[in-house]
């Protein structure tokens, strides 16, 4: 049975009766088995997974109607509630806690019939993008097992890579979904702002944050979007996107449209592969009837300081909560005074979780917020503006999703100003709220290259139908795993 | 230039502890001497926006029956209540 296949083919495969639902999970849970002790990724593997599809083969035999998914086995990152099952943001500080509610992306994907065969690992409480800062280890990249796979949702994107699942759900607070896409060879999608609920997904930095999917190509990612898009009573930061069908006129292609070439992105520092890749990804983009031009954003220089301030003092408020009273893991009360119980309950806090919630306190502080805070939300502002009146002049942007190769576990680790700007790239589709997606695209030494494409808020559709027309430009080499 | 002593003090308002003082100060202290490439960006002048939600866009505030005992799920808690550690006094 070949587990490489995407999702829509699986959908297929399952519906015309050639695979069972039961086989192919079956499949799946072996090859999770086989492989993970290397990689990984899983941080839960769900036990009934094979039961419940052989009760999706069991209504497909029986003429019920069967939801879109087929008993497609998709794995989820470990920031997002799946009811009755354990949800530990890959924090020791949530290592028992069970979720008594289901995020509204599950609750859809349930109703499609999805089976979710695992949660996935991620940097603690999504702050990261190695995967290095999970509490249980850090995940691997199939493609290089020195080498991390991105992150945060590292997980998401090693078990759609390594075959361990046919699509994945992770979360980008700053690149947490295409950084690791690109670096493990899988698309990654960051949708406009609103567009998923966010409902159910444990917050770091609500005002940029949203879920979106991994998949093994872009039709599969536009499908996953037309089962988890649209508004969500539960998240009134939503958006009605009036039930679009985002794989319709996927194939349209990008004749005459115009596309931005962010010169920030692609300057000092850049790896000269990713530089060549970019480059190979342009020509390519015009020779299917795109205009391509440079285009100067000014304010990408500064995006990376803003970011980081905003999201750790939006970061600093959402850990608050965690006083393990509430949530927690099993520290005694006797002994302790009230905060020094919390003092010392916090020491479960990993050291980058740590580092951040010392900033958030620090940044919005009186007496330095003037400095920090507030000037990072300026150039958001600005930011946002400069791209604005780029998209009156440009239908698409483009820049290499990652500036650098995927490097070796622990090289950056003890460096968090050098990690910082490997975010470069993709934190000003989160600060701005529009849609972004890292299309694989070539493959330097055995190490993947992603090439990021961004539209317009809402204009979801047609960054897919670009993305498409990238992606069936290119042919890439198996995963070596 | 951050100092340590606003670094600890943050750090004790926010309810820290810190194991590895020096290693925490030093690496807290050069992500917030990156921030100050901000000053550069001559935003001084720019409006903050931010984006507005209607009130209208809220969901009626119905109340929906949860079956579970939410209070069984605490680590800390006895009858109806959750327990906490004494307040000083």
């Amino acid at each position: 049975m070949n587990l490489k296949i995407s999702a829509l083919d699986y959908v297929q495969e399952v519906k015309t009766g050639n695979i069972s639902a039961e086989d192919f999970v079956a499949k799946t849970i072996e090859r999770i088995q086989s492989v993970d002790s290397t990689l990984n990724a899983f941080l839960s593997v769900n036990e009934k997974s094979v039961d419940q599809a052989r009760g999706i083969d069991k209504k497909i035999k029986s003429g019920e109607k069967v939801g879109d998914c087929f008993g497609m086995p998709i794995s989820i990152k470990d920031n997002m509630c799946i009811k009755d099952s354990k949800t530990t943001c890959a924090s020791k500080m949530l290592e028992d806690f069970i979720a008594p509610y289901d995020a509204t992306v599950i609750t859809k994907l349930k109703q499609q019939d999805a089976i979710f065969v695992g949660k996935v690992n991620m940097d603690e409480f999504a702050m990261g993008l190695t995967t290095e800062f999970s509490a249980f280890g850090p995940s691997k990249n199939p493609w290089n097992t020195d080498c991390v796979p991105g992150g945060s949702s590292g997980g998401s994107a090693v078990s759609v890579s390594a075959l361990e699942c046919v699509a994945s759900l992770g979360s980008d607070t700053g690149g947490s979904v295409r950084n690791p896409a690109s670096f493990c060879s899988t698309v990654g999608y960051k949708p406009t702002y609103g567009l998923i609920s966010r409902y159910g997904l444990i917050s770091y930095a609500n005002s940029i944050e949203q879920i979106g999917p991994l998949a093994r190509t872009v039709k599969d990612t536009a499908f996953m979007l037309n089962l988890i898009a649209g508004i969500d009573p539960n998240d009134n930061t939503t958006i009605d996107n009036k039930n679009e069908d985002y794989l319709t006129g996927i194939e349209s292609g990008i004749e005459g449209k115009k596309i931005g070439i962010i010169k920030e992105m692609m300057g000092e520092g850049i790896d000269p592969a990713v530089l060549s890749a970019t480059k190979d990804a342009i020509s390519k983009l015009e020779s299917l009837g795109a205009i391509c031009e440079e285009i100067s954003l000014d304010m990408v220089k500064y995006s990376v300081a803003a970011y980081y301030t905003i999201t750790a003092t939006e970061a600093g408020s959402n850990l608050a909560r965690y006083d393990n009273l509430r949530y927690g893991y099993d520290f005694p009360l006797e002994g302790y005074e009230f905060n020094s119980y919390i003092s010392k309950a916090r020491r479960n806090f990993g050291p980058e979780v740590t580092r951040r919630m010392i900033i958030g306190g620090f940044v919005p502080s009186a007496g330095h917020a003037g400095k920090y805070f507030l000037k990072a939300l300026k150039v958001k502002s600005k930011l946002t503006k400069e791209i604005n009146d780029a998209f009156k002049k440009f239908d698409l942007l483009v820049a290499p999703t990652v500036p650098i190769l995927p490097f070796k576990i622990g090289e950056k680790i003890d460096d968090p100003v050098s990690l910082f700007l490997v975010d470069i790239n993709t934190v000003t589709a989160n600060l701005t709220g529009k849609p972004a997606i890292s299309v694989p695209y070539a493959n330097s030494n055995g190490l993947p290259i992603g090439i990021q494409l961004m539209a317009d808020s809402m204009n979801d559709k047609l960054l897919l139908q670009a993305a498409y027309a990238l992606e069936q430009t290119v042919s890439l080499p198996e995963v070596p795993l | 230039m951050v100092t340590e002593e606003e670094i600890e003090h943050v750090s004790k308002l926010i309810k820290i502890d810190i194991d590895d003082h020096k290693e925490y100060v030093e690496k807290v202290r050069a992500m917030i001497d990156y921030f100050d490439v901000l000053d550069s960006a001559g935003v001084e002048s720019e409006e903050i926006s931010m984006p507005e939600i209607s009130i209208s866009n809220l969901r009626a505030d119905e109340h929906i029956p949860f079956d579970d005992k939410l209070i069984e799920k605490l680590n800390h808690y006895k009858g109806t209540y959750v327990r906490a550690p004494k307040m000083s006094s």
